[in-house]
């Protein structure tokens, strides 16, 4: 029963679940952030892959769930456990505030606008608004996971911790393959004007796709802030969005591997070629360009499956 | 008197500061075949547009079934049994050519097997292609498809914007006989055409656009017949 592409996600699963056994804790650390950006980046092709819009401020609610996290323990003396719902849900309502009002705007349209969020983001974070921020220095000394007094504080704990966020995230993204809303979603972005006239309202799913993206980089933010025990403002800047935008680009955008891909391929090879320093970026942008021309539908591009089998109920 | 489907009255469209329809007026009974005419920039297309909720008036009423259309979105549209298969046909090439049916019926809860099969019937060519991806068909039999998706949603009208644009002549033929059966059935046809012939010898009535306004309206006969139609839109040299 089992296809190629099931066994070699089998495999991955293996891989990733066994690799805190055999690193050391620097490695550890960089695997933990790759499942947490690979959050985030499942929760932009949501926006930017499946809804087809071009959101370039992802970073905002990745920082929004992360500082969330962060204020609520340091300034308010919050459990972490306790931060995880609030952490999700400013996001999304943020999401919903901000993003209503402009979901109209086409393309590049809504583009400079998500970008202009971002950036009022960074600046409210650095002026230290309402004294909760920290500044440009940001927070220091966020907690641990404590469940029935046992702490979840050791490298290993992160790793497994953000391993069950990313699957819970994959989780969802397969779901939405299979539903009505990523459905709804695939014929927005393919053909705006047929899917209307199919009778999809554009403006509530395109706020819906920014909703539960906005949730789930909640969740990795707070994933993050945690694994670091420290927030500062330039891990949530435009850059960073850039970065979230273009892993879906060059990953394959709506291709789950293509995901996966693209994270490791602009978060993890870096860190591998640490020794060249900053010459590595260099190749990188190289490298960026190269997959556009010779791949412009990503290193693992989508296939597009069946419709959901709830669909075709009514047949017989 | 609300044997009137549609009824646009003193309609005005703008694209920023350019007037594209300049008020309007026009009717369509319940069951019959209504067809606008015009040529290339006369607003034939973004009067369909405005009255399924695509675009926007800057003024006027458009009222279907005695409910006010335009302060309504696009999909609530849809939903009241107004069904639009927009100009260049817009299939989703990446579906096959039964997804892409059924996907027609997205505001149903389920899509209905009478309505596919009715389909394959005056469409036959859709029947020996529904397998196939939609983006492998001819240009025709996409336009087969994109009407038959739009009467998967079963509309009380069907609007349909230049189905024979850049089709072969007996493609055109086979597409007109299907127009032809659906309007048989009850459903009530605007069709937008710049083949002025083939959609007079369908219609009930039509109407003449040119720059955002209606310059004649009658029967189908009596345009066919019309002097100046005949000079402007049926070829005929003075």
């Amino acid at each position: 029963m089992m296809n190629k592409t099931g066994l070699i996600a089998l495999l991955l699963l293996g891989f990733a679940g066994l690799y805190p056994l055999f690193v050391d804790s620097a490695w550890l650390a960089v695997g933990t952030t790759f499942l947490v950006f690979a959050c985030v980046a499942f929760s932009q092709d949501i926006i930017l892959g499946r809804a087809g819009v071009f959101h370039m401020g992802h970073a905002m609610f990745f920082g929004l769930g992360a500082y969330t996290t962060a204020i609520l323990n340091v300034q308010f003396g919050w459990a972490i456990l306790a931060t995880w719902i609030p952490s999700v849900v400013i996001p999304m309502a943020c999401a919903f505030a901000l993003v209503a009002p402009i979901i109209h705007l086409r393309g590049d349209y809504l583009l400079v606008a998500t970008i202009g969020f971002n950036i009022i983001f960074i600046q409210i974070l650095e002026n230290d608004v309402f004294g909760l921020t920290g500044g440009p220095n940001g927070l220091f000394g966020i907690d641990v996971v404590h469940v029935f007094g046992y702490d979840f504080s050791s490298q290993i704990h992160m790793y497994y911790m953000a391993f069950i966020l990313l699957g819970i995230t994959l989780f969802i993204m397969r779901s939405l393959d299979r539903s009505k809303f990523g459905r709804a979603m695939f014929y927005i972005h393919k053909d705006d004007i047929a899917a209307q006239s199919m009778g999809i309202s554009l403006r509530y799913y395109k706020l819906y796709a920014f909703i539960l993206g906005a949730g789930i980089a909640g969740a990795a933010g707070s994933m993050f802030s945690v694994q670091y025990s420290a927030v500062s403002p330039e891990a949530f800047n435009v850059t960073q969005s850039i970065m979230f935008f273009t892993i879906v680009l060059v990953g394959g955008s709506a291709s789950l591997p293509g995901v996966l891909i693209g994270t490791f391929v602009m978060f993890v090879l870096p860190e591998v070629f640490r020794e060249f320093e900053t010459a590595r970026y260099l190749v990188f942008g190289v490298a960026m360009i190269l997959t556009m021309i010779l791949r412009p539908r990503g290193i693992w591009p989508v296939k597009f499956g069946n419709i959901p089998s709830f669909l075709k109920k009514g047949a017989k | 008197m609300h044997n009137m489907l549609l009824e646009v009255k003193d309609l005005h469209v703008n694209y920023g500061a350019i007037a594209a329809i300049k008020g309007i007026d026009l009717n369509v009974a319940r069951g019959e075949v209504v067809t606008i005419l015009g040529a290339n920039g006369a607003g034939k297309t973004t009067t369909l547009r405005t009255i399924s909720g695509l675009l926007k008036a800057a003024s006027g009423s458009i009222v279907f079934e005695g409910r006010e259309l335009s302060k309504l979105q696009a999909h609530e549209i849809v939903a009241l049994g107004m069904s639009h298969s927009p100009e260049g046909r817009r299939v989703f090439s990446t579906l096959s050519v039964e997804e892409n049916l059924m996907m027609g019926a997205y505001t149903l809860k389920k899509y209905d097997q009478a309505t596919l099969d009715w389909i394959y019937e005056i469409l036959p060519r859709l029947k020996e292609r529904r397998k196939q991806l939609a983006g492998t068909l001819s240009g025709g039999e996409q336009q087969m498809l994109a009407i038959g998706r739009a009467i998967m949603s079963k509309p009380k009208l069907l609007i349909l914007d230049e189905p024979s644009l850049g089709l072969a002549p007996v493609l055109v033929k086979v597409i007109f006989k299907a127009i032809k059966a659906i309007a048989k059935s009850g459903v009530t046809v605007l069709l937008v055409e710049q083949n002025a012939k083939a959609a007079l010898k369908l219609a009930d009535r039509g109407y003449v656009l040119e720059l955002g306004k209606i310059t004649h309206t009658g029967s189908s006969e009596e345009l066919l017949n019309s002097e100046v139609i005949q000079e402007a839109y049926l070829g005929k040299k003075k």
